[in-house]
């Protein structure tokens, strides 16, 4: 079977070879004006989640720049060594912009950008960046502090629970500020955190929730790429905060809010960019100022002064009044990380690995 | 009415050689189908999921590349199966052997050293041996079924690698983020080609499957070792032990494993992180099986899934077919090329009215 392919090959492989070169061909033709993109998600496109919301972003750049621009999209990408093939192959086929988006795909990008230097590169919750290699992530932490006071008003049992896919700063921060966020409206709040070392494992994601809740947490908030903790509050009677997409539908009339992800404009800026031969490499770390971090609309049970408080809340963040990581802070053991009047530096943001006073859990 | 399974007396040796084919035949008709059903020409599809991946030599490359560690992690398993020792975790044993490996590789005082790679060889292939004992001595010294436990040993290895990755090998320069620091370049196989991510490793491969013929064809410990999963009891009767058996098919299979791992580790990966095997160890079950537990089937085995993946992804790049469409063919193929396996071996039938069916 596998010889009858090798001869199929060899018997194609001349016209193949003819078809190459004229498709070669027009491509130069076109260069000037099609832009070819590429982008490569980290799983399946759903209804919400993670990689729909890039998936929007994508959509963007046709619905921007029309007939002036091919994209080509790959999903269910996520191992470091299949990613590298893809952003290769991505890469010699003419794409001039081609975004990864995920974690996982930063070593395979820094490997391949050297080698194509005309190609633009840019990761989203990168961490390095180079000369063609671009970095961008949202500041999930605004929107957890936004949703926090939220949680804060309607917790009973004064106890959130917190689902993460894994242990990384990009997480374990957003879980801080959620539980920041409430204890500025009630200073006994706690959460309690499970990671489920995956972001797509909806078997376990339930049993965290149900666990989560037996334990009497009524707030559940998961940053996975499922519905599923929305989903297990909803029936169980606990509220739930939506994460990357607006959850509503899925919270059975439970859902407070959810922090939603926009990347438009992150994604249209940079195709523009390339076109036009302006693009250059930066680092972007952006939140609900920008745009690219969202509030979707408040639970209609929320009372006025929560919702006065919260509306506050998002308000502030975006005029940088209010800092979610602003004095003082203390960590789990009583340390304090954060003196009052001052606030947790970026890096420390970006690298936090540890957890603030009244969590319960540990890091993986 | 029902149906029976029956062992046939004498399996068609022309039929061995033809179920293969029909399998690809009925998987490239019905695949067909699926993909007219969904608006694509059958022809064009099916032209970008075999060919157009191999037309380069960047494609030739990562199919080895890809290829070369299921061809591996398969050989050592299948001496295992041939003896009745079903070894499932070469997951585990791969993961092992690549945090072994990568131990030495990122801790050894001397990273410029040209000992690294050997170094990291020996102790990916003693970390996979070393998961692999695991349920070697339960199986011989206490009976344990080694399925439950090389499958468990496999969770075990996961959960260590994210231990270390999250906690003590952590890239101090890494905003904490679960991955080591890049391996020296001492700790790297070369390429062929800087161009092409075909690296020197492969010669591994290309020595395993020659040994694993030489041991299962031509040694007499593979014939016992055959004799012994074929008829245990006559094996035992002949003064074969079983126990012997249980710790090669292990050790072996957990060694080879290891190295695979290892060979990632200093291949296309360069560092440990959180997920580092694409499901190789699993995936090298179907392609011992494919293979039919031989040397030179599972070269083509190897070959034809490493293809199934690449074509695949090249499907969904240059044909915009959604990834379940892939794994719906990928099944497909696998399904008839086992079923045919089978059919083989057992028809199906009425049972006979002497038997009393319901």
């Amino acid at each position: 079977m596998i010889k009858s392919t090798r001869r199929d090959f060899l018997k194609y492989s001349a016209a193949a070879g003819a078809a190459l070169g004229t498709a070669g061909l027009s491509n130069l033709a076109l260069a000037d004006e099609v832009l070819k993109v590429g982008a490569v998600y980290v799983s399946p496109i759903s209804e919400i989640g993670w990689t729909k919301q890039h998936s929007l972003g994508v959509d963007a750049i046709k619905a921007a720049m029309g007939n002036k621009v091919e994209v080509t999209t790959i999903d269910s990408i996520f191992k470091p060594q299949d990613a590298e093939r893809v952003f290769r192959e991505m890469a010699s086929n003419g794409n001039k912009l081609i975004f990864g988006t995920s974690f996982s795909h930063g070593t395979p990008m820094q490997k391949v950008a050297p080698r194509f230097p005309k190609v633009a590169f840019e990761h989203c919750s990168g961490i390095r960046h180079m000369k063609n290699l671009g970095t961008f992530e949202a500041k999930y932490f605004e929107g957890t502090y936004v949703a926090g006071v939220a949680a804060g008003h309607m917790s009973k049992s004064a106890k959130i629970g917190f689902i993460g896919g894994f242990p990384i700063p990009d997480i374990v921060g957003p879980a801080n500020a959620l539980l920041l966020g409430a204890q500025s409206v009630n200073p006994d709040m706690t959460c309690s955190v499970i990671f489920l070392n995956s972001w797509f494992d909806p078997g376990k994601e339930k049993e965290a929730a149900n666990t989560l809740i037996s334990q009497g947490c009524d707030i559940i908030c998961s940053m996975t790429d499922t519905a599923t903790g929305v989903q297990v509050a909803g029936e169980k009677g606990a509220w739930s905060i939506g994460y990357a997409s607006d959850m509503a539908k899925f919270g059975n009339g439970k859902h407070l809010t959810a922090f939603t992800l926009d990347w438009s404009s992150v994604y249209v800026s940079a195709a523009k960019a390339v076109a036009a031969g302006t693009w250059k490499t930066s680092e972007r770390w952006q939140g609900l100022a920008d745009g690219v971090v969202t509030m979707s609309p408040l639970n209609s049970a929320l009372p006025a002064d929560a919702v006065a408080q919260v509306t506050k809340a998002q308000k502030d963040i975006v005029a940088g009044t209010l800092h979610p990581f602003a004095g003082e802070i203390k960590d789990q053991a009583g340390k304090v990380r954060a003196a009052a009047g001052a606030t947790l530096s970026t890096g420390d943001i970006r690298g936090i690995n540890w957890f603030v006073n009244g969590v319960v859990g540990k890091l993986g | 009415m029902s149906l029976q399974i029956e062992r046939r007396a004498e399996p068609s040796s022309l039929m061995r050689v033809a179920a293969p084919l029909i399998a690809t035949l009925l998987t490239l008709v019905v695949s067909s189908i699926m993909f007219a059903l969904i608006g694509h020409n059958p022809l064009d599809t099916l032209f970008a999921f075999f060919v157009a991946p191999l037309l380069s030599m960047n494609g030739l490359s990562e199919w080895l590349l890809k290829a070369s560690p299921l061809i591996l992690i398969a050989c050592g398993l299948a001496i295992g199966f041939r003896a009745n020792v079903w070894n499932i975790g070469a997951e585990g044993q791969l993961v092992v052997g690549a945090i072994a490996a990568s131990g030495v590789g990122l801790f050894y005082p001397d990273p410029e050293s040209p000992l690294l790679l050997p170094l990291m060889f020996l102790a990916g292939m003693a970390g996979g041996m070393a998961w692999a004992a695991v349920p070697a001595f339960l199986r011989a010294r206490m009976n344990t079924n080694e399925i439950l436990v090389t499958l468990m040993m496999t969770y075990i290895a996961t959960l260590l690698l994210s231990l270390l990755v999250h906690g003590p090998w952590r890239d101090p320069d890494g905003f904490n983020y679960p991955q080591t620091a890049l391996l020296p370049n001492a700790a790297m196989f070369s390429y062929f080609d800087a161009t092409y991510r075909l690296n020197t490793s492969i010669f591994i491969t290309v020595i395993a499957v020659v040994a694993m013929w030489f041991f299962t064809e031509r040694s007499f410990f593979g014939y016992k070792m055959s004799v012994g999963g074929a008829a245990p009891l006559a094996a035992r009767y002949a003064g074969f032990k079983e126990s012997g058996s249980v710790w090669l098919g292990l050790l072996i299979s957990g060694g080879v494993a290891g190295i695979a791992g290892m060979a990632e580790a200093s291949g296309p990966l360069g560092q440990l992180s959180a997920q580092i095997s694409p499901g190789y160890g699993f995936a090298a079950i179907i392609v011992a099986f494919i293979g039919r537990l031989n040397a030179f089937g599972i070269v083509l085995g190897g070959l034809l899934l490493s293809l199934l993946y690449l074509g695949g992804e090249a499907v969904q790049l240059s044909m915009g077919l959604p990834s379940a469409v892939t794994s719906i063919f990928q099944g497909m193929l696998l399904f008839f090329l086992l079923a045919s396996d089978f059919l083989i071996f057992y028809r199906i039938g009425r049972p006979v009215a002497a038997q009393g069916g319901t």
